[in-house]
């Protein structure tokens, strides 16, 4: 599914991620973990696209094709989704409006009709359920005056309703109750199927009590230092990641 | 170097020549020396006169303009075709003539009269006029020389109009150069209430120049909702003054929504002399190529407790030109006056300018009032995650630009009005369509 090889990426010149190799397979979940500042978020956002990160080496490959050539878009409308660590608030733009939007530029791409009013409804209202979320959000701005966990509880509607084959969730558990924690890790769990792999970025163990990744990877100062099972992320909690950097100083430049 | 004024003379000299209605009305010839004297002395306004010093009437100046049109008829189905609304009470004037055949205000209800100005001259001379000022740039003045069609409006006192009123205005593009100087009346008697469309459109891309003069007459505790939609031709001038006196307890609420013209300018007043009185003065210009668009407004707070609230949005594209300025004046002895005023600008290129100007002068000393203007760019965060939902960029920007814009229309009570508004705003979008 996803293939990075060798990755280096700079931000302003900086480099930020110094040579990460990951490989993830259909129906996996893996979690990244890592302190603040170990690259977390530059992977992600290497990943969909953003601006203003420059690969310098290596490549990703997904599904077999080069995913640094593609555009932001068709990154997403080829099944590549990624959740938003701070979800963008965008007044104007009524919620079910993006949802339509996003969901017909993947069918078009999928050489597929744009669904009529009552099917698209319909599947809404079905991924409302999944995310416990109520009709009246999809008629508000995106994520206008949504609270935090509102906005995470969104993106999983996004992601459940766009079906990706490939999700990289970026700090989806940062800033949640234990409730709203439980409800979106409920959504991810729905998702989780033989043909679709998901990437948990995260910088607390406490997510992966409820959703169990199948590999855990340890990021830090920009490589993967550390990978293993879930176990791997337990011994984090009990020790933190003080022990991760100074494996990690040992290491060659 | 020729003065703009001389530039004026062919204006001027059409005034001899031209069979104008309500020669009968000696007031009317009395107002309208007045104004031929004013313009002769004035000219058209030259940059350096403070209100148009971003706007400049050169090309206007220098394009002879014929204001007899080629006789053409248009079917009711063109008609349909362009007017906003499909359910209203509709006036129509085609190059400049006022259409009875195309025009659907017959059978009125009870206290409602509408009617072309042509045919209303003998009841209108107590209003006629008296909403602006003829010293103040020679465009009213050269409008009441000139004025020869246009649309009365008159509400009784009591009485409540559910369904709009547009005034449709269409330029054929059949007359090359074709000058048309409209005036509108509109009045609202004590509780009435109504809402009105002006709507000019262009049908083809030809050079013309619409100069229209709307006065509003608010008595007291009476409501209008007014929206003025212009969608001219590319190649045309549109210069339209709207003037309103508003009496205690009396709600104006006006969106001016400018998105044609090679170049357009609206002077939009509104005078609050009774208390409680109030008024909503919105309005959106969407402006591409070589467009310019100028929007003067001026609120006067005159008497103690009115309130005003003004938010003016503006999109620019390419290489256009766009000006606000946004004059509120709270009088001395106004106090309690609340006023708010907002010009926000989104700058889609680098080629297009924006100048912004809002002025508040305040002479009493318990009032609340604000201002604000800013101008931006797409918000890059936006636009990276509509893209990371699958959203091409350019359906992207779109969809940012029409959220930027639309909220103007928020405070617009009918949903269908608001609704045939933005659906217009998104047809003019790059993609012409969201």
């Amino acid at each position: 599914m996803l293939e990075i090889k060798n990755l280096h990426a700079s931000v302003d010149g900086k480099e930020i991620l110094r040579g990460i190799n990951l490989t993830v397979n259909a129906g996996e979940v893996h979690a990244i973990m890592g302190p603040n500042g170990s690259g977390k978020s530059t992977l992600s956002n290497v990943i969909a696209g953003r601006n203003g990160y420059e690969v310098t080496q290596g490549e990703v490959i997904y599904k077999g094709d080069n995913l640094l050539d593609m555009a932001i878009e068709e990154r997403a409308q080829r099944g590549v989704f990624l959740a938003f660590q701070y979800p963008v608030e965008i007044p104007g733009v009524s919620n079910i409006y993006l949802l339509k939007a996003a969901l017909n530029a993947v069918r078009k791409h999928q050489g597929l009709d744009d669904l009529d009013a009552i099917d698209f409804l319909t599947l809404v209202r079905s991924k409302l359920e999944l995310v416990q979320m109520d009709e009246q959000f999809l008629h508000r701005g995106v994520n206008e005056g949504f609270s935090g966990g509102e906005k995470k509880r969104n993106e999983i509607l996004q992601m459940a309703l766009l079906e990706p084959s490939l999700a990289i969730l970026d700090e989806t558990d940062s800033g949640l109750d234990i409730d709203a924690l439980k409800t979106v890790s409920d959504g991810i769990n729905a998702l989780r199927s033989p043909d679709r792999s998901i990437v948990m970025i995260t910088h607390y163990q406490r997510l992966l009590d409820y959703v169990v990744p199948d590999f855990v990877h340890v990021l830090s100062k920009g490589r993967i230092v550390k990978s293993g099972d879930k176990e791997l992320a337990k011994e984090l909690e009990k020790s933190g990641y003080s022990w991760v950097n100074t494996e990690q100083d040992g290491l060659p430049a | 170097m020729k003065q703009l004024t001389e530039l004026a003379t062919p204006f001027a000299k059409v005034a001899d020549s031209l069979p104008l209605v309500g020669n009968e009305f000696p007031w009317l010839n009395a107002l309208r020396q007045q104004a031929t004297s004013q313009f002769n002395s004035d000219g058209l306004p030259a940059k350096k006169v403070e209100d148009w010093k971003y706007t400049s009437l050169w090309t206007l100046a220098q394009q002879s303009f014929t204001h007899n049109a080629d006789k053409l008829s248009l079917s009711a189905q063109q008609c349909d075709q362009v007017a906003l609304l499909a359910d209203a009470y509709r006036l129509v004037i085609v190059d400049g003539v006022f259409s009875p055949a195309l025009s659907t205000v017959e059978a009125l209800p009870t206290g409602l009269s509408i009617s072309s100005l042509s045919t209303s001259l003998n009841n209108v001379e107590h209003v006629l006029g008296k909403q602006v000022d003829l010293a103040k740039a020679g465009l009213t003045a050269l409008n009441t020389m000139l004025m020869n069609e246009g649309l009365v409006v008159t509400v009784a006192a009591d009485i409540h109009i559910d369904k709009p009123i547009e005034l449709l205005v269409i330029n054929s593009g059949n007359t090359e150069g074709l000058a048309t100087h409209l005036r509108n009346v509109i009045t609202l008697e004590r509780n009435s209430k109504a809402t009105i469309i002006e709507h000019y459109v262009g049908l083809n891309d030809v050079s013309y120049f619409t100069n229209v003069v709307t006065e509003v007459v608010l008595a007291e505790n009476a409501e209008l909702n007014h929206y003025k939609l212009q969608q001219e031709s590319e190649n045309a001038f549109h210069i339209a003054t709207l003037a309103a006196k508003q009496a205690s307890n009396s709600q104006w609420k006006t969106n001016n929504i400018s998105l044609g013209a090679k170049l357009a300018r609206n002077d939009v007043h509104s005078q609050l002399l009774g208390e409680q009185s109030h008024v909503v003065m919105d309005g959106l210009y969407l402006v591409n190529n070589d467009q310019h668009v100028d929007n003067h407004t001026r609120i006067d707070h005159a008497v103690p407790n009115t309130t005003s609230e003004e938010l003016y949005k503006g999109v620019l594209d390419d290489n256009s030109h766009a000006v606000f300025n946004g004059k509120v004046i709270v009088h001395k002895d106004a106090q309690k006056t609340d006023a708010n005023q907002q010009n926000h600008n989104l700058l889609l290129s680098r080629g297009c300018e924006i100048d912004s100007k809002p002025e508040m002068e305040i002479y009493a000393d318990d009032v609340k009032c604000g201002h604000g203007s800013t101008v931006g760019q797409i918000n890059e965060n936006q636009l990276f995650f509509l893209r990371a939902r699958g959203l091409d960029e350019v359906s992207a920007r779109s969809l940012l630009t029409y959220a930027f814009a639309v909220d103007v229309l928020d405070r617009i009570p009918s949903e269908q009005i608001r609704q045939a508004l933005s659906s217009v705003i998104e047809q003019r979008l790059p993609r012409g369509g969201v």
